[in-house]
């Protein structure tokens, strides 16, 4: 095992009028380090799209994961999808990503537009071994993974954007890389590099798409760990022993809470410095401690952070907010949405006696449910999320 | 003289940001920069009574509304 993670993340637009998507991503993690990951597009749109890509992506990532050969894989898929009775053909383009122990990535490529590798900051032409199964062309790599290679497999409906519309014949793969290119070094994430590519396909589209757009994005990176401390412990006596095994593991320090960075200054033996500088936010404002990377406010700070959180695995519109604001919400949602590959939760359980009180929005559950959910949010984003509760 | 607002959660929802912005206003417009020291601190324990604000170290409790009465009655007779 080598210290490197991929960081997956995927979002499509549909079809202008269309509830559902004809394209389909679909991801089996084998176990830390290896996934199986298919961008399926399907014949036409809507429902019957929808059907064929879902098949099509669901049956090679399950028997790909399996361990069974793509030839076999893809014999499956003609022989089961549904044939359309409009057209007469059953059809689904694909892209599989399979990443082996975070060393290797071997890509399978069907009609979809080609993957991007971006790699050292350029473009990187990749070899493709052509392979051909019951007259189907298909393009199959294996390279050797580097630190900070960016992966973008998409399907026709981003080539095509635009077309007829703001440009002649759409925006082919070259304008997508170039376009691409200059967001290398930004340390933007899987997710929100998917985004920014999705939303200029949508505004070439002028807002009403033409086809169904899918992006999926698998960036490799060093793994990196985030802790984050929210809340005193339950038992006093406990201060020491919870403040010990927090600033002792590796990686950036967050402390949330009032009390909680007293009894972190008390530890350390240093000053909390508070600045009074709101940074256009409705946010309590950050402090600062010798020892940790970022001190804040306890439970509307969280709260924030969570609803980033829950956007950000949804729409993720709001990380043209969190991406660059200074307050305390955005700071920890940059670290752990951007920064983190680990995060390791902290969480005291102490009730707090100033917040007992009616006339005040937060409760002891409140606290509970925010950590607990944040963590959910988190270990869908693909983190390894631990929580210890003190 | 050092003038300490809570920012707590409590008093942030009380008001600790309206507060704040309120008396950096006033020190400006009195030209106080140089003798108060407006600083924020998290939780005083005393969140009932938000927003905790402290003078040297008396202790006051200031509601955004009352932000201007409190400065002119507490701190500008206490400032040489």
């Amino acid at each position: 095992m080598n210290d490197l993670c991929a960081d997956i993340g995927y979002l499509s637009i549909n079809h202008a009028g269309e509830e559902l998507c004809g394209d389909h991503v679909e991801t089996v993690q084998q176990d830390e380090g290896s996934a199986v990951i298919v961008l399926a597009d399907g014949l036409g749109s809507g429902v019957k799209a929808s059907i064929l890509s879902t098949l099509t992506s669901k049956i090679i990532s399950t028997m790909l994961a399996s361990g069974i050969p793509v030839e076999e894989c893809v014999s499956t898929v003609a022989k089961t999808l549904p044939v359309c009775s409009e057209r007469g053909v059953a059809y689904s383009t694909f892209t599989v990503l399979h990443l082996i122990n975070n060393e290797e990535i071997e890509i399978i490529q069907y009609d979809n537009p080609l993957v991007i590798l971006f790699r050292n900051g350029k473009n990187y032409d990749y070899p493709k071994t052509e392979l051909n199964i019951d007259n189907k062309k298909l393009y199959t790599s294996k390279l050797r993974l580097m630190e900070n290679d960016i992966f973008i497999a998409m399907s026709d409906g981003c080539v095509h954007a635009g077309t007829g519309l703001t440009l002649n014949f759409g925006w082919q793969r070259e304008n997508i890389i170039e376009y691409m290119e200059a967001f290398y070094d930004v340390g933007f994430t899987a997710k929100t590099l998917s985004t920014i590519l999705l939303d200029e396909c949508d505004r070439l589209y002028e807002g009403s798409p033409g086809d169904d757009a899918t992006v999926c994005t698998v960036r490799i990176r060093k793994r990196e760990s985030v802790n984050m401390l929210f809340g005193p412990p339950a038992n006093r006596d406990d201060c020491n022993k919870m403040m010990a095994l927090f600033f002792s593991k590796e990686g950036k320090h967050i402390i949330c809470g009032g009390t909680t960075s007293s009894i972190a200054a008390k530890y350390l033996g240093k000053q909390l410095k508070f600045n009074l500088n709101y940074e256009e936010s409705d946010i309590p404002p950050t402090a600062e401690l010798e020892g940790a990377d970022l001190v804040t406010e306890g439970v509307i700070t969280v709260s924030r952070v969570l609803e980033y959180a829950r956007d950000y695995l949804s729409e993720n519109s709001s990380y043209k907010i969190w991406s660059y604001k200074k307050d305390g919400a955005s700071q920890i949602a940059r670290m752990l949405f951007e920064d983190a590959t680990d995060v390791n939760f902290f969480i005291g359980r102490a009730i707090n006696p100033a917040h007992q009180n009616p006339d005040l929005p937060i409760t002891f559950s409140i606290k509970m449910n925010l950590s607990s959910e944040l963590a959910e949010c988190l270990k869908k984003m693909g983190k390894n999320v631990k929580v210890s509760y003190f | 003289m050092k003038i300490t607002v809570c920012i707590g959660s409590s008093c942030h929802l009380k008001g600790s940001k309206a507060v704040v912005s309120e008396l950096q206003q006033l020190i400006a417009d009195n030209n106080l920069k140089d003798k108060i020291e407006l600083a924020g601190t998290f939780c005083m324990g005393r969140c009932q009574e938000g927003v905790c604000v402290t003078v040297d170290d008396k202790f006051y409790s200031v509601s955004p509304e009352k932000t201007k009465d409190f400065f002119v009655n507490d701190v500008m007779p206490k400032v040489k």
